[in-house]
């Protein structure tokens, strides 16, 4: 079964002004276990159609499915909640909570979810140790270098156990080395965890590591690579 | 809600300087109006209980039309049963009958009107403070023929002091022109100056005589044991008394009451503007705090904190911030009070303007629990208002746009 599939999406932003096609008729299914890159120049709708995925934003057209759920026609609370039950995010700035440490920013999620306190510190230390915090649990933010910030984010992102994780630009602000470590860290989570990874991204070196790239061209898809074929067992 | 106590609790501290002036402005501005409340208060009941104390007793008894008419004629008919009354209710503490007529003082330098008192020396003292109030000289309990207590105001004005000897001069019950000489045996002072002109004191039974060949009174005024049943002992007693009236306090001088519901509304009024001008400043210091912190609200929404949380965690930030500011004030203003309570504020550089409206200069605030209560209400109304528009645009976030800026 596809986890996500897309129907026909278009957005069009200011339709009544200066319309802007941000995406147009996009067809296009991901798998369980893809570590799938979504690339393409400034303004080609990259980030849209993860927008779209992740439920944050709405077609113009179309649909969005995950697991044969219609998300794109869901209310904004019931989105907020499939979110958080659903989704991972990864953001390109981390935002992060700046008043929580590592191990607060990671377990915030699960508070969320109302998850059992043990497991919860159970699961938060074990995804701080896999991203190589184990000795930062305590840290805040500000303490924490920009590649630490972003593995802690990655540590949230998989704590609610997720269908799948959306990665937008997670090495845009990150040095070849954090980006490296980062991407490592993404990989094996993928390989040996499962876990679904699809980056917007024109980050060349996160494109080396995909095993499928996606490459849009104003808002539509101009071509598919299959590198490798996604993990099985997902 | 553990969660977003913490959130909360930590975004507040999350820009010190920031909260620490809100909060500095929270605690002088509750600080400051509580006092100013607390001393309102204080001059209030001061003037209520100088009035009661002085002037009215809780309740009182007179002809019908004595209070209007004022004249010598309108005595109560016939005091004896009234008084035996008085004697039997164990709920009036004590009571004292006045033979009261208006008239004029006559001394060597001018004339002036005022109001002559005939009262019980041993029963006056039980339902007034008027003995308190001797300045100079003795009370009335001398052995002097005719003795007269005047104020120290009306002895300045007729140049006259204590062994001097004054003339009253007055219409009897037959409204028939008299006269008497009294001899000054003390000079009292009250603090309102009003009274103090208007009022000499002498013996009923010295006055009485000279007005009727039998023993009258024009008043008697009641002290209860618990203020709380003047209205049940005075209904009681115009049910079974003929031929009198029989008036609270606060039918005698309905402006107390006056000034009583004003003092209240006054607390509600001075803390409803304080605290709209500190709404303003947590209004603003929220909106501070939401515009910075627009990216991470925006992650908060996209990562599945429903909106209803954010808008409480937003709620919490300015309650909490508010109402630990305002305990802190209150603190400080129940100490400043407790303090000043004992030692009073000292007002006498004012105090001639105050003694002119019946005021002491020394007035001691006072703040009951009921008061703190209110003010508690006031405050957390004023948080909750203020957090309301910052909370809301909280909610209204779009994440992904916040995230493109």
């Amino acid at each position: 079964m596809k986890i996500i599939t897309t129907e026909n999406l278009s957005k069009v932003y200011n339709p009544d002004t200066v319309p802007v096609h941000a995406l147009r008729d996009v067809n296009i299914e991901f798998e369980p276990g893809e570590f799938t890159v979504v690339r393409g120049p400034s303004g080609s709708g990259k980030t849209t159609l993860l927008n779209m995925i992740g439920g944050l934003d709405k077609p113009t057209e179309g649909r969005v499915l995950i697991e044969g759920t219609t998300i794109s026609e869901m209310s904004d609370s019931e989105l907020i909640n499939y979110r958080l039950q659903n989704i991972g995010f990864v953001f390109q700035h981390y935002n992060l909570i700046p008043v929580f440490s590592a191990r607060e920013n990671v377990s915030f999620i699960m508070l969320l979810q109302k998850r059992d306190k043990k497991e919860m510190q159970k699961r938060t230390d074990k995804l701080l140790d896999e991203v190589g915090l184990g000795d930062r649990k305590d840290a805040r933010p500000k303490q924490l270098s920009g590649g630490q910030q972003q593995r802690v984010a990655v540590a949230r992102a998989l704590a609610s156990e997720p269908r799948f994780i959306l990665a937008d630009e997670p090495t845009a602000n990150l040095d070849t080395e954090s980006a490296m470590n980062l991407l490592d860290i993404m990989e094996k989570m993928n390989r040996e965890e499962n876990v679904t990874f699809i980056f917007s991204t024109h980050d060349q070196r996160v494109i080396d590591r995909a095993r499928r790239v996606i490459t849009m061209v104003d808002g539509a898809i101009a071509k598919e690579e299959n590198k490798s074929p996604p993990l099985k067992g997902g | 809600m553990k969660m977003l106590l913490t959130i909360s609790w930590r975004n507040i501290w999350r820009n010190p300087g920031r909260s620490g002036v809100l909060f500095a402005a929270i605690v002088a501005g509750l600080w400051a109006g509580v006092l100013v409340v607390a001393w309102a208060n204080g001059l209030v009941e001061q003037r209520m209980n100088y009035l009661i104390q002085t002037e009215l007793s809780h309740a009182q008894i007179h002809h019908p039309e004595f209070r209007t008419e004022r004249e010598s004629s309108m005595y109560i008919a016939d005091a004896s049963p009234i008084l035996s009354t008085l004697e039997e209710d164990s709920r009036v503490q004590a009571f004292a009958p006045r033979t009261i007529t208006d008239g004029m003082l006559q001394s060597p330098v001018t004339t002036s009107g005022i109001s002559i008192r005939g009262i019980d020396v041993e029963k006056e003292p039980r339902v007034t403070t008027l003995h308190e109030n001797i300045t100079e000289g003795d009370y009335l309990d001398t052995d002097v023929r005719n003795p007269v207590l005047i104020s120290n105001r009306i002895a300045d004005t007729h140049n006259v002091e204590i062994g001097h000897r004054i003339v009253l001069n007055f219409q009897d019950a037959e409204n028939e022109l008299t006269a008497a000489s009294f001899t000054i045996v003390g000079l009292y002072q009250t603090s309102s100056s009003g009274y103090d002109e208007r009022n000499v004191f002498v013996r009923t039974q010295d006055l009485s005589p000279l007005l009727s060949d039998q023993q009258i009174y024009h008043e008697i005024a009641v002290w209860l044991n618990d203020e709380e049943d003047v209205e049940a002992v005075v209904n009681g007693l115009n049910e079974r008394l003929d031929q009198i009236e029989v008036q609270t306090w606060y039918e005698l001088s309905p402006e107390l009451r006056y000034l009583s519901d004003a003092g209240g509304l006054m607390m509600t009024v001075i803390m409803v503007i304080i605290m709209m001008a500190l709404a303003f400043g947590i209004l603003n210091t929220m909106l501070m705090a939401i515009f910075e912190r627009m990216r991470e609200l925006g992650m908060l929404l996209a990562i599945g904190m429903s909106k209803a949380r954010v808008f409480l965690m937003i709620m919490l930030e300015s309650i909490i911030l508010t109402l630990t500011g305002a305990a802190a004030g209150l603190i400080l203003a129940s100490l400043t009070i407790a303090y000043l309570s004992r030692q009073g504020i000292d007002l006498t550089m004012f105090g001639e303007g105050l003694s002119e409206l019946g005021y002491d200069s020394i007035v001691y605030p006072i703040m009951t629990l009921n008061h703190y209560g209110n003010v508690a209400i006031i405050v957390v109304i004023a948080a909750l208002l203020a957090s309301l528009f910052p909370a809301m645009k909280a909610i209204k976030i779009n994440p992904v746009e916040v995230d493109q800026e």
